[in-house]
C-alpha cells in the first residue's frame, strides 16, 4: 500500500505534463497560427477593455452643445464610429462586446468539450447500458433543432447572456460525445489497454492514463468548433431579441441597429464593425480547429 | 424519437415560472373568469394528465388554438409550412450545385492558387452570421441599390390563387432573391468541403487510376468515376442539411419578414403564444428527424453496396 | 530481336519524395517476345510495378521518366505525346491490377464498366458491346447473367477474372498483369493462371506477369526477368534461369520461394533488406547481402547484364564460376552465415 501511495505522486506529475504536450497547438499552419494571434488580440482587447473603451457602452451621450448625440456619423464629435440612435458610443459597445463574446465562447466551448468528453469516455469504455442509455440521449439531443430549442429556453429563463451557454451544455454534446465514443471503442482494443486491463490496473486508471490523453486533441477540435458556434448562437438571440439587453454583446449591437432602421439609413458603421468582430473570431476558432485535424488526421494533409 | 422531442416540449413548457395563460388574460378579468379559463385550456387538471391529453391530442393532429390568432394551431402552421419550405429548397439547390461543382474543381485545382484561397474564404462564409449577412445584402441590394424588394414574400396589395401562382410569380421570385441567397452563401461551405475532401480521395482510388490507364476520356475519369463516388456523402448531407436549414431560418425568416415556421416561432414565444411556439416548434422538430431519415433513404439508393448486399 | 512485341531498353523512372529523389527503376533492359508470358520478378521495392506502370504512363503525380526508351510495336511509349499514348492504351495494351476490388468502380454494374471500354475505347455500338460482354465473360468462365451484378457482388477469384474480361475486351497484343493472384489463395491462384496462360495461348497475346512470388513464374510464365534495387539482374528462359541461375540473387530468391505445385521443402530467406535507393550502393547493389561477394564487386561500378549464352542475360562478375557457386547457394549454411 505505502509503496502504491509513494508511486502515484511521480505518475500524477507524468500525466499533466503528457496531457500539456498533447495539446500541441499547432503553430507551423499559417492559418492556424493566423486564428491563434486573432485570439490573443480579443482576449487583451476584453482584458482592457476599460482602459481601451472611451465611453459607458450604455450610457446615453449629449454633444458639447447638450444635443442628442444619436445617429452621429463615424468621427463626428469624436466618436470613432458614430453613436446609435438612443446616442451610445458604438466604438465602447464593441469594445466591451468583445467580453461576453470570449466569456460566452470559452464557457460554453468548455462545457460542450467536457460533457462530451465524459459521455463519450464512459459510453465508449464501459458500453453496456451505459453506453446504451447516453447514446439514446444523444439521438433525442440530435432531434431537438437547436436554434429553435435556444430561444423557447430564453423566453422562459431571465433574460442572461447566460442561456446560451446552459442551452449549448443541454445539447451540443451529442456532437463531441458521439465522436469521442467510436474514438474510445477504437483505442480500447488496442494491444496496451489489453496489457494495461491484464496487469491489473483500474478502469479509471486505464480510462485517464491511456484513453483520456489519446482523444484530448480531438476534444480540443470540438471545443475550438464550439467556440464559433456559442458566439453565433449569442448573436441570433440577441439579434431575436432574447438577449438580455444590460449587456452588450456584438449581437445586442445588431439588433439594436436593425430594429433603429439603420440598414434604410445606410448605417454600415453601425452594424458592419461587429459583425466583422463575430467573423474574425469564429473564423480564428475554424483555422485553429483545422490545424488540429492535420494534426489528428495527418492523413488529409497527403 | 419525436415522441421524447414532444415530451421534453411539454415539460418546458408546462414547468417554466411563468403562467402559460399570462399573455391570454386580460389584468380585468375576474378570478372566476381566469379559473373558467384554465379549465377551458384544461390548465386545472394534474399535470400527468395534462401530459397524457397532450400526447392523445398531438396523435391526432390536435395542436390547440393559438391564443393570438384565435385559429387552431394546426392550420395555421401549414399554411406557413410551405414558405419555409420553397426558401430552404431552393437556397439549399443553389448551395449544392455551386458547393458540388466548385470543390470538384478545386480538388482537380489541387494546390494552386485557388484552391488555397477559397479554403479559407468558404470557412469565413461559416463564420459569418446569417442575419448579419442578410442585413448587408438587405442595405446593399434593397435599401441602397434598390433591387430587390425588402421583405415579405409579395409586393402590398397583390393576391394570387393558392400557392402554386404565388411561388410562380415575378413578384414572389424577387422577394426570394435575398434571403435565398443569404442562405445559400451560408450553406455553400459543407458541399463545397466535402465534394473537394471526397475527391482527393477517390482521385487516388484505384479505379480512377485504372480508368486512366484503359485511356479514358478525362471527362469520364473525373466526372464519371472520380465525382459519381465522391458525391454519395454529399448527396446524403443534403438531407442533413434540409434538417439544419429548418432551423436556421428562424433568424434569416425574421431578418427579411419572411412569413415562415421560424419567424412565427419567434413571434409566438416574443408574445407569449405558447400552443403556437409549440406547434412550431414540433413542426420544425418533425422535418428535421423526417429529413435524418431521407438521408439514410437516398444513401442506400445512391450506394449499390447498400442496396444490392 | 525482330519477333519481340516490346523492348525496354535503359529505362530510368524516379520519384520525388520530399526533395529528394529515388532512383526507383535505374538502367532496366529486357524483352518481350511476341506471343509470350514474362514474369517480372523481384522483392517488393525493386521496381517491377514501376516499370509495369511505367509503361502505361499512367503513374503518381511525383514520378518522372527520366531516361530510356520502351519500343512497342515498333514506337517509343517514352517518347510518344500523350495523345498518342492515349490512342494505344487498352486497345494494344491492357492492365489487369493487383486488387480487382479497387479498380472496379463500386457504383457501377459491371456491363457498364465494360460497355465503357467497349463503346468509349473500342467504337462498339451498344449493341455490339452487349455480344461482346457476353463473349468475354464466357471466356473467362463466368455466367453471362452476372454482367448485371454490382463488383462487391463477386468472390475475389471471380473479381480477378471480370478483371481479365476487362483486359481482353479489345484485343489487346500486350497486357501487363501487376500482381494479379497475390491477394488469392493457393487453389484460386492456380485457377486463374490456368485461364491466363490458356486464353494467352489461343488468343496469341504478349503477356507480363509482375509478381514477388517465383513460383507463380515458374508455373505459366515462358521467360523470366529478375529485378534487384530497380536494376535488372538476370533474365532469359524460365526453365534455363530457374534451373541455371548465373546471378546469386536469383539463386537466393528461388530458395526463398515453395513450389506451387508440390509442397516444397525448407525455405531459406534471404537476409537483410534493399539498398536505400535514395543514396544507391557503388558496384554491385546485392553485394551486403550475397554470400559471395568479393571487394571488386563494389569497386567495379555498375555492372552490365552480358550474355551467358542462349539469350541468358546476368549481371554478376563472377557468372563464370556459375556453377560452384549454384553448388553452395543450394545449401541453407551459405544464406545463414549473412545474418
Amino acid at each position: 500500500m505505502h509503496s502504491e501511495t509513494a508511486r502515484a505522486e511521480p505518475v500524477k506529475d507524468g500525466t499533466i505534463l503528457r496531457l500539456i504536450k498533447r495539446i500541441h497547438l499547432p503553430l507551423d499552419d499559417p492559418f492556424a497560427l493566423a486564428g491563434l494571434i486573432i485570439y490573443a488580440v480579443f482576449i487583451l482587447v476584453a482584458v482592457f477593455a476599460d482602459q481601451l473603451a472611451t465611453h459607458n457602452p450604455l450610457e446615453i451621450l449629449f454633444t458639447a452643445d447638450y444635443q442628442l448625440a444619436a445617429d452621429l456619423r463615424p468621427g463626428e464629435d469624436g466618436f470613432v464610429l458614430g453613436t446609435t440612435s438612443l446616442g451610445r458610443d458604438i466604438y465602447s459597445q464593441l469594445i466591451y462586446g468583445s467580453r461576453s463574446a470570449l466569456l460566452i465562447g470559452i464557457t460554453a466551448a468548455f462545457m460542450v468539450a467536457v460533457i462530451g468528453t465524459v459521455v463519450g469516455l464512459l459510453a465508449g469504455y464501459f458500453r453496456g447500458w451505459i453506453d446504451v442509455v447516453l447514446m439514446r440521449a444523444a439521438d433525442i439531443a440530435f432531434g431537438i433543432p437547436f436554434l429553435p430549442f435556444v430561444i423557447v429556453l430564453s423566453a422562459f429563463l431571465e433574460p442572461s447572456i447566460w442561456n446560451v451557454v446552459f442551452a449549448m451544455a443541454l445539447i451540443l454534446w451529442r456532437d463531441t460525445g458521439r465522436v469521442i465514443r467510436s474514438q474510445v471503442l477504437t483505442l480500447r482494443t488496442r494491444a496496451y489497454i489489453d496489457a494495461a486491463r491484464v496487469a491489473g490496473s483500474s478502469d479509471l486508471k486505464i480510462v485517464f492514463r491511456h484513453i483520456a490523453p489519446n482523444i484530448l486533441p480531438l476534444s480540443f477540435l470540438y471545443g475550438s468548433i464550439a467556440i464559433g458556434w456559442a458566439i453565433l448562437t449569442e448573436a441570433a438571440i440577441s439579434f431575436l431579441g432574447f438577449g438580455d439587453p444590460e449587456t452588450i454583446s456584438w449581437g445586442y449591437m445588431l439588433q439594436d441597429a436593425y430594429a433603429s432602421q439603420a440598414l434604410s439609413t445606410g448605417g454600415y458603421y453601425w452594424f458592419v464593425p461587429p459583425g466583422i468582430c463575430i467573423v474574425l473570431v469564429v473564423v480564428a476558432g475554424f483555422f485553429i480547429s483545422r490545424g488540429y485535424e492535420e494534426i489528428l488526421f495527418p492523413k488529409l494533409k497527403e | 424519437m419525436l415522441w421524447a422531442v414532444a415530451t421534453i416540449l411539454f415539460l418546458m413548457f408546462r414547468l417554466m415560472p411563468t403562467n402559460p395563460l399570462a399573455a391570454y388574460i386580460d389584468p380585468t378579468f375576474t378570478e372566476e373568469q381566469q379559473q373558467l379559463l384554465m379549465a377551458k385550456f384544461g390548465l386545472d387538471r394534474p399535470l400527468w394528465e395534462q401530459y397524457f391529453i397532450y400526447l392523445k391530442n398531438l396523435l391526432q393532429g390536435e395542436l390547440g388554438d393559438s391564443f393570438f390568432y384565435r385559429q387552431p394551431v394546426g392550420e395555421r402552421v401549414l399554411e406557413l409550412l410551405p414558405n419555409t419550405l420553397v426558401l430552404t429548397f431552393s437556397s439549399l439547390i443553389v448551395a449544392y450545385l455551386f458547393g458540388i461543382i466548385v470543390g470538384a474543381w478545386l480538388a482537380w485545382k489541387r494546390d494552386s492558387v485557388a484552391e488555397r484561397a477559397t479554403i479559407p474564404l468558404v470557412l469565413t462564409t461559416r463564420a459569418m452570421p446569417e442575419f448579419w449577412l442578410g442585413m448587408l445584402l438587405l442595405a446593399v441590394f434593397s435599401f441602397t441599390l434598390g433591387w430587390f424588394p425588402a421583405g415579405g414574400t409579395r409586393s402590398p396589395g397583390s393576391e394570387y390563387d393558392g400557392y402554386l401562382a404565388l411561388y410562380t410569380s415575378r413578384d414572389f421570385l424577387s422577394h426570394l432573391v435575398l434571403p435565398a441567397l443569404t442562405l445559400a452563401i451560408y450553406s455553400q461551405g459543407l458541399p463545397l468541403l466535402l465534394m473537394r475532401s471526397n475527391m482527393l480521395e477517390v482521385m487516388n482510388e484505384d479505379f480512377v487510376t485504372m480508368a486512366r490507364i484503359k485511356g479514358l476520356s478525362n471527362w469520364t475519369v473525373v466526372v464519371r468515376h472520380a465525382a459519381r463516388n465522391a458525391l454519395l456523402p454529399v448527396m446524403t448531407s443534403f438531407a442533413i442539411a434540409v434538417g439544419y436549414q429548418i432551423q436556421g431560418n428562424v433568424v434569416v425568416e425574421t431578418v427579411f419578414s419572411w412569413p415562415g415556421l421560424g419567424r412565427e416561432l419567434v413571434n409566438a414565444v416574443s408574445a407569449s403564444d405558447y400552443p403556437l411556439a409549440q406547434g412550431a416548434f414540433l413542426m420544425i422538430a418533425v422535418v428535421v428527424v423526417l429529413m435524418n431519415l431521407l438521408a439514410d433513404l437516398l444513401y442506400s439508393l445512391l450506394d449499390p453496396r447498400v442496396s444490392h448486399a | 530481336m525482330d519477333g519481340d512485341i516490346l523492348r525496354v531498353n535503359g529505362l530510368k523512372i524516379s520519384y520525388a519524395v520530399g526533395d529528394e529523389k529515388v532512383r526507383a527503376v535505374d538502367d532496366a533492359t529486357f524483352s518481350i517476345p511476341g506471343g509470350s508470358i514474362v514474369g517480372l520478378v523481384g522483392e517488393s521495392g525493386c521496381g517491377k510495378t514501376t516499370v509495369a506502370r511505367g509503361l502505361t504512363r499512367v503513374m503518381t503525380k511525383n514520378a518522372s521518366i527520366e531516361g530510356g526508351e520502351a519500343i512497342f510495336d515498333g514506337a517509343d511509349l517514352m517518347s510518344m505525346s500523350e495523345t498518342e499514348m492515349n490512342r494505344l492504351r487498352w486497345r494494344d495494351i491492357a492492365f489487369v491490377p493487383q486488387s480487382a476490388m479497387n479498380s472496379l468502380d463500386p457504383v457501377y454494374r459491371i456491363e457498364h464498366q465494360l460497355n465503357e471500354v467497349l463503346v468509349q475505347r473500342g467504337g462498339h455500338s451498344r449493341k455490339d458491346a452487349r455480344r461482346r460482354a457476353e463473349e468475354l465473360f464466357d471466356m473467362v468462365g463466368i455466367e453471362p447473367r452476372r454482367l448485371k451484378d454490382y463488383p462487391h457482388q463477386f468472390s475475389g477469384g471471380m473479381r480477378q477474372r471480370v478483371a481479365i474480361a476487362l483486359a481482353l475486351a479489345l484485343n489487346p497484343k500486350l497486357v501487363i498483369a501487376d500482381e494479379p493472384v497475390t491477394a488469392l489463395d493457393v487453389i484460386v491462384q492456380r485457377q486463374i493462371l490456368d485461364t491466363l496462360k490458356d486464353l494467352q495461348e489461343k488468343l496469341g497475346i504478349s503477356v507480363i506477369l509482375v509478381t514477388h512470388d517465383i513460383s507463380v513464374v515458374a508455373y505459366v510464365c515462358d521467360r523470366i526477368v529478375v529485378m534487384y534495387a530497380g536494376r535488372v539482374v538476370e533474365s532469359g528462359d524460365t526453365e534455363t534461369v530457374l534451373t541455371k541461375p548465373y546471378h546469386p540473387y536469383t539463386m537466393g530468391l528461388y530458395n526463398a520461394f515453395p513450389d506451387l505445385q508440390s509442397s516444397a521443402g525448407v525455405l531459406t530467406p534471404i537476409e537483410g533488406h534493399p539498398p536505400d535507393l535514395r543514396h544507391p550502393p557503388t558496384g554491385c547493389r546485392f553485394a551486403q547481402r550475397c554470400p559471395f561477394a568479393q571487394d571488386r564487386c563494389t569497386t567495379s561500378g555498375e555492372i552490365a547484364l552480358s550474355d551467358v549464352g542462349g539469350g541468358h542475360f546476368a549481371a554478376c562478375l563472377r557468372s563464370d564460376e556459375a556453377e560452384t557457386l549454384r553448388g553452395d547457394a543450394a545449401k541453407s549454411e551459405t544464406w545463414a552465415a549473412m545474418a
